[in-house]
């Protein structure tokens, strides 16, 4: 579904990532994770279009998506979760809703389908937002902006969700609500890929993982065995906590 | 009293006319962070196009005032798209934090002196649409085409808060502007919201130019004071504040046309400026002027 090959990324003369690659197959779900300025957020900015590659390439199905802005990827049906959530704090929190359909609401869309509908669907996901769906979105809490900044992404009805640091600064019952969420769309089926920093629930939760350090893949493999893996255990999964 | 009251109303017409301008700064503030200083002139070609339309200075009138409006509305629109993809596009891409002021002012003069060679550097008086006979009004004299001027500024204003608010369009544009990066992973083209800011932008000045000529004089440099006083106008009210320009309009053409009358009308810029200044050092966000707060 996505396949980064090679894939090189600079923040102006500051080189950040050599030569990445990485593969999500439809249905899986796929982990990044590694230390901080390991280079995870990058590679997700770099595939949706946030940032434009200096090499390499990104394929998304049969289609070279390298280097095309941000919203055309987004047209092509790769949603993007970003770290900070990025919720846009005048707007309602149905109106944030909206917008992560925006493509499928305008001229050219794909997916138009029942827009109204998914939104009620994602507000059944999301119970916390139900309550709060006509409030403006920047008076949530950290942990309801981060419900709202995935129910967002979904509402594209997206063929490869990214999903960056869902549970960065949440209180702890809120990450586990957060995974619980990442488990429940795993059982339909969804395809993603999935940065987060607490190594072992990500690993838990994925099917294949990948462990980022300085910019490079260090190690790879199918999400239990880099659980049981003595040298990612001692430096990420911190002697089994999870 | 009757004085007073004059003054009032006048200044409030004024006001608004500044309040639309200011306006148009916002729009494109919002978007993209960058202004068009060159929006008195874009008020300036909205007048003088409107007037080779509906005026006979060549050869017609070919329309009248009304039927005039849509297309002076599209030719504004239109300029500022060139605007934008002369002038400021180029600075947002090499990401030149002030060049974009440089070639707006530029394009400007540029204006300025193409409007000059097309129209002549005298002024030209425009015909009012409507009784040019004063309204009388507890002992004050309003001008039809002053009260016209308010409701058309407002109807304008409203009319695009209503799109922000309701349509998927607008919404994306209030996206855009509290977060581009975001809104263009919703799938949002941002560069051409901010096109599409400067196009309206364009279109709310040369919609404000052809409300003024009727009531003023018509000519190439028309403009040029009204871009400034408007641009103190969004300082002081808030450049992310709507409700902000129409009262820091209102303040400063009352301020203009109660100075004019009470102390000299050499000195009526003063006040106004004076507010500026006094803003800038106690609130620099302006009177209506919000900072969000960012939660982490």
């Amino acid at each position: 579904m996505l396949q980064v090959d090679n894939l090189t990324a600079a923040y102006g003369q500051v080189s950040v990532l050599h030569g990445i690659s990485l593969k999500v197959q439809k249905g899986q779900v796929v982990t990044l994770i590694g230390s901080n300025g390991a280079g995870k957020t990058t590679t997700m900015r770099a595939i949706s279009g946030m940032l434009a590659p200096t090499a390499g390439s990104i394929r998304l199905g049969d289609q070279d998506i390298t280097g095309l802005p941000a919203h055309r990827i987004s047209r092509l049906g790769v949603a993007h979760s970003p770290e900070g959530r990025r919720v846009f704090p005048t707007q309602s929190v149905r109106d944030n809703l909206l917008l992560g359909a925006f493509s499928r609401l305008t001229f050219g869309g794909r997916k138009r389908g029942d827009v109204e509908g998914d939104l009620e669907r994602s507000l059944d996901l999301f119970p916390r937002l139900r309550e709060r769906r006509d409030q403006l979105a920047g008076t949530l809490s950290g942990g309801e902006q981060q419900m709202l900044a995935m129910a967002r992404a979904l509402m594209l009805q997206p063929d490869v969700l990214l999903l960056d640091e869902p549970s960065m600064g949440l209180a702890p019952i809120l990450v586990e609500e957060v995974f619980a969420i990442i488990r429940r769309l795993k059982e339909t089926g969804i395809t993603m890929l999935l940065v987060e920093q607490f190594a072992g629930a990500a690993l838990a939760v994925a099917d294949y993982g990948y462990v980022m350090e300085n910019g490079r893949i260090s190690v790879e493999g199918p999400a239990l065995q880099l659980q049981n893996d003595p040298k990612v255990r001692a430096a990420y999964l911190g002697g089994g906590h999870a | 009293m009757a004085i007073l009251l004059q003054l009032l109303l006048s200044g409030i017409a004024l006001g608004m006319i500044y309040a639309v301008i200011a306006f148009g700064y916002q729009s494109t503030f919002a978007t993209s962070g960058t202004l068009n200083f060159g929006q008195g002139e874009a008020l300036m070609l909205g007048a003088l196009v409107g007037l080779s339309l509906a005026g006979t200075i060549s050869g017609g009138p070919y329309l009248n005032y009304w039927v005039m409006i849509p297309p002076v509305l599209i030719f504004g629109a239109l300029q500022g798209i060139v605007v934008e993809r002369v002038a400021v596009r180029p600075a947002i891409k090499t990401r030149s934090e002030f060049g974009w002021i440089m070639s707006t002012i530029a394009l400007g003069i540029i204006f300025r002196n193409v409007a000059e060679n097309v129209w002549g550097r005298d002024d030209l008086p425009f015909p009012s649409p409507l009784p040019t006979e004063p309204l009388h009004f507890l002992g004050a004299s309003v001008l039809p085409m002053e009260l016209l001027v308010v409701v058309g500024a407002l109807l304008m204003m409203v009319g695009v808060e209503v799109f922000n608010r309701r349509s998927i369009y607008g919404k994306a544009v209030v996206a855009t502007a509290s977060d581009r990066d975001a809104a263009g992973l919703m799938g949002i083209n941002t560069s051409l919201v901010i096109t599409f800011s400067y196009a309206l932008s364009s279109m709310t000045a040369a919609f404000a130019g052809v409300l003024i000529a009727p009531v003023t004089l018509t000519g190439a440099s028309m403009g040029t004071a009204l871009g400034l006083k408007a641009f103190a106008v969004a300082i002081i009210g808030g450049l992310n504040s709507g409700l902000g320009v129409v009262v820091g309009g209102i303040l400063l053409g009352v301020a203009e046309t109660t100075t004019g009358f009470y102390v000299s009308t050499g000195y009526k810029d003063v006040p106004g400026l004076v507010l500026l200044l006094l803003v800038l050092s106690v609130k620099p966000s302006g009177l209506f002027g919000k900072t969000t707060i960012k939660k982490v």
